[in-house]
């Protein structure tokens, strides 16, 4: 099997601020993912992940440096292009579930999917609504829901648009250890069965070694790879 | 699963986030229901007014047809009704006019008319039918009354007039009442429809083309089939008939100026509506952007699920569509219903029944120019919403986000009032809507009341009346035929009576007499002097024959005078110092019939003037055979000069003199009495109001009375109307920023209840709290009320000084109406925090703090 890079980025960099309170949330960050591994990105608070999944997927823009995803430039689209290419290409899942409170499960799994205006592959989200033991929930609002099925939608709407790239950011943080390695295993089972990329924020050691890379940042640089 | 339908996100999203925002809902339809209520009462009463004015033009005019020819052959008003342009043509003859005693001052045609004529001259019997045999004849309830005969077909009237107007030999005929209509007061005369049979055995079958011969002046109204470019249709209408020759005449109602006229009469309701979007946009952009504002945090998480710019906007607008759909609708019921109350207040002035247009073009526009507003105000708010970028939505709260500053620049105490300040300009923009919405409206109740407040009912009445009451001869104020002086109206009885009755106080009377009159030398002199080629050529573009006139009797020094004859009320009040142009007045003296007051013209009071076009004070001038001095010029005061000419009189230029009744009496014995002034006190008017009823209903139905009390009352009405309008729309605009302060205000409490709750946390008490969101109110409110008195001296002391400059007005400076709103916004401002800050209390400080 040949190394396919699916992610690249080149000399990233995130300043906020100037002068004496400028704060360097990256700091000329180089990395190359591989098509359907699974990698995690682990880092003490501050350190800069979550800025660099966020830049990932292109709800950031880098102050300096290059993101290529598959063969497509970030920087080269405007922020209506991005936002149609991240809905199309990546499945999000964030530590808060971003679920949309006024839409019902079965809504917010194909929320994004239709605002593409594409129809949703039905058959293709039953299997994973079933996957993620989400059947009889469909119709709930997510306020009726724990936090583990809650985490559960997330990943489903991630996957519904059969996205190449899921970008995790710490998708465990608020779930007891029975319920983060339900999720864990169903995101890795689901990654394999449709053949897709996972970078994961994670701080669990136990999550970091089940994947077959682990990235680790201090003060906005890769210390260790 | 019943999902079977497509699932449309946006439209969903807005439909569920509409239902999860009650609250806010509620003020933002208020707010949109509010504008469009103002819109909508502007554009009926715009509507309404330019609808009554063409109606009330073509009821002075007598017609609706667009022209009208006379002096034509009847075979000619075929060919002109051959005309594919013509719509209908309307055919009279007339015979001349009714001259019944019982009918002096008013004017009344015989003629016969076609329906067409008729109809279009709103003069087609509502009961009963045009005439058709020798004897019949149609009449309006006017005519009737005055004739005293029943409103009842089949009763006799009888009327004689003249078929030579240059003789005196009077025709007689009485006819069968056939069919009548109601009469209509704004009209110049009115029309008493006899046969076709009655017209040609009367004329001989000859019909006149002379404008000159009325008996047998047979005339045309032509109905084109469109209002535009009548006057080139009607020149196409007769070159292709082959009568260029002819004369037309355009209806007055259908005229350019007709048109300006309407659209000056709306200019105010058009800057009402400038008002109305300004006050519409302050507010319903401040909910906009408060509540966008408030749910930047949704449209960021919208954003990182793949929601773009174009699609966050959608669903900003989709909302306000919403509210638009339910508040449109009822402000332009409310708005309706009230220019259907404003209406008739406002066409009170005008004669004739008011109409409420009830045109689509009411609805429609209001709810279009509505609709605008809400989509104007949207505009700013829904970018922000669609530029909220992913990641900084995380980070929005209520204070404005791009805020250059980064450090305070003193580190003083942290005292409640300065943080209270601090908290006001924490959201700038916010804080100055509220502050302009509330200004505005505030303003301009102020200007309003004070330009309603400078009309001044005393200088308008001194203009038009004198005494309690003036009664004056059927002919003195008849523009058509002139004055009579040997009028019968005023009779000696009468005035004897009316001068005995209890609570008369005083009393004066007014003859008149116009000879002709040789002009002499300084007389000329001191025309030429005062009207110089300037004013001549001024007043020729608007009077070209009152200034061909005086140019012709500059040249020949032939004029013509007229003697006022008058003691007592009139007589007092034109010799007031302040009337008395030059010399001065000395009663005895006058008394003793060796001077004449000659009236200037109608100059500026106070101003000094080198020379008055009349004969110099000490000169002498001889008038009908008899030599007097000039003893003083005096103003020509309009209850006592401003009347109509004698009949008779020519239309040479004229000066007016006058002279003791003594005096006059001796010179003109003949003459009757012209107006009667009576002064009654308060007690008694009424009294005397019936007298005057009883003896009109019985006696005289034309005698001509004016009342100083009805004239006040009507003076009220008028002037009510426009108060109304102003305060209304200035109401519902500070109403509406008042609503946009106490939203403004819960809102910005509510939004930081996480923040209260830290602060709580920190050590500050419930009072110390309560006491920062009261300081907040105050400053709020101070601030308004800063801007407001600030403004509104201005405007008011400036703007509404120079509006009412002129006009029966008195200028007085007063901010009456935002001292009453002081106390009332004082009010608000210690209310709402009080209020909002109860509400905060029902949940304990750690709930407060773990709410997002």
């Amino acid at each position: 099997m040949t190394r396919e890079i699916i992610l690249q980025a080149r000399g990233l960099k995130k300043y906020y601020g100037r002068g004496e309170t400028q704060v360097r949330a990256l700091d000329g960050v180089d990395l190359d993912i591989e098509r359907s591994k699974f990698t995690a990105i682990i880092g003490t608070s501050g350190s800069g992940k979550s800025t660099l999944l966020n830049m990932l997927g292109g709800l950031d823009t880098p102050s300096a440096g290059s993101i290529k995803v598959g063969n497509t430039e970030l920087a080269s689209l405007n922020s209506e292009q991005a936002t149609i290419f991240r809905r199309k290409q990546i499945g999000f899942v964030f530590q808060n579930y971003n679920l949309v409170p006024v839409l019902n499960v079965w809504e917010n799994i194909i929320f994004p999917i239709s605002l593409d205006g594409r129809k949703p592959d039905k058959k293709f989200i039953l299997q994973i609504v079933s996957l993620l033991g989400l059947e009889k929930k469909l119709e709930s609002l997510p306020g009726s829901l724990s936090g583990g099925q809650q985490q559960r939608v997330a990943i489903a709407r991630a996957l519904a648009s059969k996205p190449s790239i899921i970008l995790a950011d710490e998708p465990t943080g608020n779930l007891d250890s029975k319920t983060s390695d339900d999720v864990i295993g169903l995101l890795k089972m689901t990654s394999q069965e449709f053949d897709q990329t996972i970078v994961m924020i994670t701080h669990n050691p136990e999550i970091a070694a089940m994947a077959d890379r682990v990235i680790r940042i201090e003060d906005g640089q890769i210390v260790m790879q | 699963m019943k999902k079977e339908k497509i699932f449309r996100p946006i439209p969903v999203l807005t439909t569920r986030m509409f239902r999860t925002n009650r609250g806010r809902n509620v003020v933002a339809v208020l707010a949109i229901m509010l504008t469009t209520m103002m819109f909508s009462t502007l554009f009926t009463l715009t509507q309404s007014l330019s609808r009554n004015l063409v109606e009330m033009t073509f009821r002075q005019t007598g017609y609706d047809a667009q022209a009208s020819i006379r002096g034509l052959t009847e075979a000619q008003a075929d060919t002109i009704a051959a005309s594919p342009q013509v719509a209908e043509i309307g055919q009279s003859i007339v015979l001349g006019q009714a001259e019944n005693d019982a009918l002096t001052g008013q004017s009344v045609e015989i003629r016969w008319a076609d329906e067409s004529y008729a109809t279009h001259s709103f003069a087609y019997p509502s009961t009963g039918r045009l005439p058709e045999i020798a004897d019949e004849i149609a009449l309006d309830t006017l005519v009737l009354d005055r004739l005293g005969i029943p409103h009842e077909l089949g009763q006799t009237v009888t009327l004689s007039w003249r078929k030579d107007l240059s003789r005196d030999e009077v025709t007689t005929t009485s006819f069968t009442l056939c069919g009548f209509w109601e009469g209509n007061r704004s009209s110049y005369a009115s029309m008493a429809w006899v046969s076709r049979a009655y017209a040609d055995e009367m004329t001989g079958g000859v019909l006149s083309s002379d404008e000159n011969q009325i008996l047998g002046l047979y005339m045309i109204q032509v109905n084109l089939l469109t209002d535009q470019d009548i006057e080139g249709s009607m020149d196409r209408i007769l070159a292709d008939a082959g009568l260029s020759h002819l004369e037309y005449s355009v209806n007055l109602a259908y005229s350019p100026e007709m048109g300006a006229m309407a659209a000056q009469e709306s200019l105010p309701m058009y800057l009402g509506m400038v008002l109305v979007f300004v006050a519409g946009y302050l507010i319903i952009y401040n909910i906009f952007q408060i509540s966008v504002t408030a749910d930047v945090q949704f449209y960021g998480k919208l954003k990182t699920l793949g929601t773009t710019t174009k699609q966050i906007k959608k669903l900003v607008y989709g909302q306000a569509n919403r509210l638009c759909i339910l508040g449109i609708p009822i402000g332009l019921i409310l708005g309706w219903l009230s220019g259907f109350v404003l209406v008739p207040v406002f066409m009170g002035a005008m004669e004739g029944e008011a109409v409420v247009s009830a045109s689509p073009v009411i609805f429609v526009g209001s709810a279009l120019f509505a609709w605008a507003t809400v989509l104007i105000s949207c505009l700013r708010p829904a970018r922000l919403a669609g530029k909220v970028s992913p990641i900084e939505a995380l980070r929005m709260s209520d204070a404005d986000t791009d805020s250059k500053k980064k450090q305070k620049r003193h580190l003083g105490t942290a005292s409640l009032p300065a943080m209270a300040w601090a908290n006001l300009w924490r959201n700038k923009k916010r804080t100055v809507t509220v502050i302009c919405s509330l200004t505005l409206g505030l303003v301009l109740l102020s200007c309003f009341y004070a330009k309603n407040a400078a009309l001044d009912m005393e200088k308008y009445l001194a203009d038009l009346i004198l005494a309690d009451f003036e009664l004056s001869d059927a002919t003195s104020e008849d523009y058509i035929n002139n004055y009579d002086p040997h009028g019968t109206t005023l009779t000696d009885a009468l005035v004897s009576q009316l001068e005995s009755q209890e609570g008369v106080e005083a009393s004066g009377h007014l003859y008149s007499a116009q000879i002709q009159w040789q002009m002499d030398e300084g007389t000329l002199q001191n025309l030429a002097a005062f009207y110089t080629e300037d004013k001549l050529t001024d007043w020729e573009s608007y009077d070209p024959q009152g200034a061909q006139a005086l140019r012709s009797a500059l040249v020949a020094g032939d004029g013509s005078a007229i003697l006022y004859g008058l003691d007592g009320i009139p007589l007092d009040a034109i010799t007031q110092n302040q009337y008395v142009l030059e010399g001065s007045f000395d009663a005895a003296e006058f008394a003793s019939g060796n001077y004449v007051l000659a009236v200037g013209p109608s100059v500026e009071l106070g101003a000094e003037y080198p020379v008055l076009p009349v004969p110099s004070v000490g000169s002498t001038v001889e008038l009908n055979g008899r030599t007097y001095t000039v003893m003083a010029v005096v103003y020509p005061l309009n209850p006592v000069t401003q009347l109509t000419v004698q009949r008779g009189g020519g239309d040479k230029f004229s000066l007016s003199f006058i002279i003791p009744t003594d005096t006059f009496r001796q010179q003109w014995p003949d003459h009757t009495l012209r107006k009667l002034f009576l002064y009654v006190d308060d007690a008694h008017i009424h009294r005397v109001q019936a007298f005057l009823d009883d003896y009109m209903a019985d006696t005289d139905p034309s005698l001509p009375v004016a009342s100083r009390q009805t004239m006040a009352s009507q003076y009220q009405a008028q002037t009510r109307s426009s108060a109304v309008m102003g305060n209304a729309i200035s109401i519902i605009i500070a109403l509406v920023g008042v609503l946009n302060f106490v939203n403004s205000m819960v809102t910005a409490i509510l939004s930081r209840k996480r923040e209260f709750a830290v602060i709580q946390s920190v050590g500050m008490t419930k009072r110390q709290l309560s006491r920062m969101l009261t300081a907040e109110g105050l400053y709020y409110a101070a601030l308004t009320l800063a801007a407001s008195y600030l403004i509104s001296a201005l405007t008011v002391g400036i703007v509404v000084r120079a509006m009412v400059e002129g006009g029966f007005t008195t200028f007085r400076f007063t901010l009456l109406p935002l001292m009453v709103c002081t106390p009332l916004l004082l009010l608000f401002a210690l209310l709402i925090p009080y209020l909002c800050f109860r509400n905060l209390e029902q949940h304990s400080i750690v709930e407060r703090l773990r709410m997002e």
